[in-house]
This record gives C-alpha cells, sequence and structure tokens, in this order.
C-alpha cells in the first residue's frame, strides 16, 4: 500500500512527523488486539481456529464501513479504499484464526452468553 | 428474520441520525481546522451514498456478531459486544491519528462519540432482537 498512500501525501503526516507519532500507532495496535482478544474470548469461548476466522471476518467488515465513510469525506483513492477493507478483513479473520486455535480456556470454566445472563 | 431486520433498521437510523450530530453539527468546528484533510462540500455530497453504503455495513456487520454469539443475553449483552467493538476501535483510530495530521482532541472527542454511539447501538440490537425460543449456544 506504500506506493497508493504516496499518491495523496497531503493526507499523510510527514516521514519525520510519523516516526514522532509511532508509539500512536503501537499503542493502538496493542489495544485492539487486547480487546479483539476478549472479543474471541466471549464470541467463541470453546475455542477454535474457524469460529475466530468467522468472527475476525464479520469484525473485520464492522471495521470496513468507517473506511467507505473515510472515503466520502476525505479525498482518498479507490485503490486505497479497496485495500483499506481488504487489509481489514484479512487481518482479523487471520486474527481471530491466530486466537481461536491458541486460546483454550479449561473445560469448566467455558460458559455461553445464556448461562453467563442468569 | 422480521426482528433481524427490525433491528438493522432501527441500530441503521439512529446511527445515522448520531453521526450526522457528532461529525455534522458538535465536531464541526474542530473538522474546519484541519480543510485540507477532506473534501469540499459539494464534493462530500456527491460521494454521500458512500456513506450510506458504510453506515449499513457497519450496522449489518453488527447485528450479525450479535445474532452469532451474543444473542441470548439481550441488552446487556449488545452494550458488551459494543464496547468491546467500540474500544477495539479506538486502537484503530489511535493508528490513524499516527498517520494522519488531524487534530487531537478530534481523537478524543471522536473516541467519545463513537463510545457512547456504539453502546446506544448494542442496546437497540440487543432490545429488538430476540431468538428463537430454543437458546442458541455459541460455539
Amino acid at each position: 500500500m506504500e506506493g497508493a498512500h504516496h499518491e495523496v501525501p497531503t493526507l499523510l503526516r510527514p516521514e519525520t512527523d510519523f516516526k514522532s507519532h509511532f508509539a500512536w500507532l503501537v499503542l493502538g495496535h496493542l489495544v485492539m488486539a487486547f480487546f479483539f482478544t476478549l472479543l474471541c474470548a466471549r464470541f467463541v469461548p470453546a475455542g477454535g481456529a474457524r469460529a475466530g476466522a468467522t468472527l475476525g471476518i464479520l469484525v473485520g467488515l464492522v471495521y470496513a464501513g468507517p473506511h467507505l465513510i473515510s472515503f466520502a469525506v476525505q479525498p482518498l483513492t479507490l485503490k486505497i479504499l479497496y485495500g483499506w477493507i481488504a487489509g481489514a478483513v484479512i487481518q482479523f479473520a487471520i486474527a481471530g484464526a491466530i486466537v481461536g486455535a491458541i486460546y483454550r480456556p479449561v473445560a469448566e470454566q467455558i460458559m455461553y452468553v445464556k448461562e453467563r445472563s442468569r | 428474520m422480521k426482528r433481524f431486520i427490525l433491528a438493522f433498521i432501527a441500530a441503521y437510523i439512529f446511527l445515522f441520525v448520531w453521526g450526522w450530530l457528532i461529525n455534522g453539527v458538535l465536531l464541526k468546528d474542530i473538522y474546519a481546522q484541519t480543510p485540507n484533510l477532506w473534501r469540499t462540500q459539494t464534493e462530500m455530497l456527491s460521494f454521500f451514498h458512500w456513506i450510506l453504503i458504510g453506515q449499513a455495513l457497519i450496522v449489518f456487520a453488527f447485528v450479525m456478531l450479535y445474532v452469532a454469539g451474543f444473542a441470548d443475553g439481550g441488552v446487556a449483552a449488545g452494550i458488551r459486544l459494543g464496547i468491546l467493538l467500540e474500544i477495539a476501535a479506538i486502537g484503530m483510530r489511535m493508528g490513524v491519528y499516527a498517520v494522519q495530521p488531524f487534530p487531537g482532541k478530534l481523537l478524543i472527542y471522536a473516541s467519545i462519540g463513537g463510545l457512547i454511539e456504539m453502546i446506544i447501538t448494542g442496546a437497540i440490537v440487543g432490545g429488538i432482537y430476540k431468538p428463537a425460543a430454543s437458546g442458541k449456544a455459541v460455539s
């Protein structure tokens, strides 16, 4: 996407400015990863890569919506829009599969939404 | 299916009105501080259908998520889903802030607005959508 981003230089911070804001990028990804994992634990309490990937695709679609809105209000190119949407869906699908494959709660701790709400 | 469509329509109407209130009215002056980042008013109007499609996608995916994994929890589960999704979205917004030169206060206000938006969206969806008689367990 680097080449596509160079088509809209006025929308992006200059290199030095970006470097001084790099901590925001790292922190943002940490927040995203932590709460996405929490969501996985609630959505697919029994774990599993396939269920995690399904959740990831749905979450990716939720976040694709704001990209469409950004395209309407910012002078982005269609190439960037499609790249961001595909990136979001693929990123969360893979992240969901990874979390689903790794996260395995002990059997007696598995509790479904219906049970939790009692 | 009827409840799904009702939940979708109600949440979509809310999201549209809230989006206009937050971005079109309350944060208007902050957006005006960085005109080089945004399309002109007339250009935005010609791209308006992308906003409608984007909001529809957000609501559709939200309701699908709720139906697939949270539907037995009612309003509380809808709110929980909204909070989890929005806090992760705040993380995404922080990433965008790192690469785009918009004011820091826009990040804060948009995140507060987004959190309220997703809590209410979750409550609407959880209040309207009711699963079929047999409780559906997620797997």
